[in-house]
């Protein structure tokens, strides 16, 4: 019985932990290309969510399906972000500017959504939203077994794309040295604009794969943006691979946490371990060094 | 006379604000102004870490809960005059602040603020399923004889004037700080970690008075919201309210002994407008508001309102500021 329970919790926490991955993933690309960390990250999630939500109780058009228009409204999105409000803070003195324009950003985002929608929680249903299977003699929620699936393949198309093509080793030699990269010609701006592009893009997916089994409300993203930053941390600032793995981590440890703990509690189970990680880190970074 | 005339601008202020209740009289001009002072408290206090040392705080909506909630719970538990409770609960936000950002001090930037943003989280899960403190419902506190030793009056006027008290103090403490010697310690630290340790400056113990002092202050403001409003919830320590507390002072110039004040004499009225103009059709309204002044401010005048005021000499000669050395050389 109890090992019953067990494999529910930990099906449950990899099923989790891929959407705190994905949020991870977003944020990394953000950060490890500028070294800003974007505080409206959960924000952008929001979006794609109410984006997802508007094109289904519109059009009628199956939450999947709108996966790549919401990817591509975000990539815009992100860019005109990038463009118009972060790239002409870089490069200036004070670093803080650059975490409260995130920090409006995320303001902005938030009330927006709650005057255009109100503070209702809302929630698209689908002829599968209930659907069950079962899997390791485990009941299964249908719709977060294909959510996680096809992150699966955008994890793996994202890891491939920064890995193979040669706009993604033009970002990450952007990342490694921006200074070295414009000397051999390329248009770091570019870079700057396609990463946060790529972030957000990332985010809105989420969002998107999120909403047939979650609900959306203005605050929904304020849990992921802290949850994001649990993965990166957990995985190591700038690291794709990390973040995946930082993902299914926290996602087990929250689960694990709620379970041993009580569901109450499962915040500061989170949380205290974020901040553990974070200083044990930084300690053992400036010892090595 | 002499270190006084500097503040010129600040004591005219001050005389205004002794008067307004001689001909203002309506209590919800004295609800917004009260509601100013306590945003302007908070401010200024925020400014002592994350303007003079320069360590981010995005979680200080939880000593301001700190402090409303010790006062509170003395009063009703032990029957100890709020005057007592805000002190207390100043020493023990102030004393919780240097324990818990002891470990966080190594972390720089971003980091610190996401650390302080986890514990302000943690302590908002912790409260809202605490029985003692009345768990998410929160305190409402009761009816009890309306006294000083209680902190509860008829009417707004006694509220106005303490609130302008406090705000005198800790703005006044604030100016001090920041030219004494401590103040330069402060700023050494904001400016080059490693430069201040190599003259000598004992880095962490100096981040450490500044988080007691700032946590501190905070809980001061949240002792004196908590016998004004007379409610008190968990969701006080909610992330936006840290950042509500944080934008007067980005707004009117981080760092500077002015600038917290004016930001929040600027975002006050203009929340208050559009609370009354919009009500309840926009709730966000004012936030949006908000975000997009800050949004303009840092886009458009990346040193806040101070910094710019500075830059210009008919404000200089009116205020008697003189330019700092670093912003002759950002200029």
């Amino acid at each position: 019985m109890l090992s019953g329970v067990v494999v529910q919790v930990v099906i449950n926490g990899i099923l989790v932990g891929g959407f705190y991955a994905l949020m991870g993933m977003g944020l990394n690309v953000i950060f490890g290309v500028m070294k800003i960390v974007n505080f409206c990250q959960g924000e952008l999630l929001m979006v794609g969510m109410y984006l997802t939500y508007l094109f289904t109780s519109t059009f009628g058009l199956d939450p999947y399906l709108s996966l790549p228009l919401v990817a591509v409204i975000m990539m815009c999105l992100g860019a005109v972000i990038q463009h118009g409000l972060i790239t002409p803070l870089l490069g200036a003195a004070n670093d803080s500017n650059l975490i409260f324009m995130t920090v409006g950003l995320m303001m902005l985002m938030q009330n927006l959504a709650l005057v255009l929608f109100k503070s209702d929680y809302r929630t698209v249903q689908t002829g599968y939203s209930l659907k069950n299977i079962h899997l390791l003699g485990q009941v299964v929620s249908l719709p977060k077994l294909i959510s996680f699936g096809v992150l699966i393949f955008v994890t793996f198309m994202l890891y491939a794309f920064l890995m193979k093509s040669e706009t993604g080793k033009k970002i990450r030699a952007t990342s490694q040295n921006p200074i070295g990269a414009r000397l051999v010609g390329i248009n770091i701006n570019r870079m700057y604009i396609l990463s946060y592009a790529i972030g957000a893009a990332l985010a809105g997916i989420a969002g998107t794969l999120l909403l047939p089994f979650y609900y959306v409300f203005p605050m929904v993203g304020a849990t992921f943006t802290l949850r994001a930053f649990v993965v990166v941390v957990l995985g190591g600032l700038g690291s794709i691979k990390g973040a995946f793995v930082g993902g299914i981590v926290l996602g087990l440890l929250e689960t694990m946490g709620a379970f041993v703990v009580g569901p109450q509690f499962k915040d500061s189970v989170v949380f205290l371990t974020f901040l553990a990680i974070l200083i044990l880190r930084q300690h053992f970074v400036s010892r090595a060094r | 006379m002499g270190p006084l005339r500097s503040f010129r601008v600040e004591l005219s202020l001050l005389g205004v604000l002794l008067l307004v209740p001689f001909f203002i009289a309506a209590p919800y001009i004295l609800h917004v102004f009260i509601m100013l002072f306590y945003v302007a408290m908070l401010a200024v206090a925020w400014n002592i870490l994350g303007g003079l040392t320069g360590q981010f705080s995005l979680g200080h909506a939880a000593f301001m809960a700190m402090g409303a909630y010790t006062s509170t719970l003395l009063l009703i538990e032990f029957n100890v005059t709020p005057w007592i409770g805000m002190i207390v609960g100043g020493m023990l936000a102030g004393v919780t602040a240097a324990i818990i950002f002891y470990p966080c001090f190594v972390l720089r930037g971003p980091y610190f603020a996401l650390a302080t943003i986890a514990f302000a989280e943690t302590f908002r899960n912790l409260f809202t399923n605490w029985g003692m403190v009345g768990k998410a419902q929160g305190i409402l506190l009761p009816m009890v004889d309306r006294s000083w030793y209680n902190f509860h009056f008829f009417g707004k006027l006694p509220y106005y004037y303490i609130g302008l008290v406090l705000l005198l103090v800790i703005y006044g403490s604030f100016a001090i700080l920041e030219r004494s010697r401590i103040g330069y310690a402060f700023k050494c630290v904001r400016e080059d970690e490693d430069t201040a340790s190599a003259i000598g400056i004992n880095v962490v113990r100096y981040k450490l008075l500044a988080a007691f002092l700032s946590a501190a202050f905070t809980a001061v403001a949240g002792a004196y919201y908590a016998q004004y409003v007379r409610y008190i919830e968990p969701d006080l320590m909610l992330g936006g309210y840290s950042i509500e507390i944080v934008l007067p002072a980005i707004i009117g110039g981080i760092g500077t002994v002015g600038g917290p004040l004016l930001g929040a004499f600027l975002l006050m009225p203009i929340s208050e407008y559009l609370r009354v103009m919009l009500g309840n059709t926009i709730p966000g309204g004012h936030l949006i508001a908000y975000a997009v002044i800050l949004i303009l401010i840092i886009r458009v005048k990346p040193l806040g309102l101070v910094g710019w005021l500075n830059g210009l000499r008919w404000y200089r000669q009116l205020s008697g500021a003189k330019l700092g050395v670093v912003e002759v050389m950002k200029k």
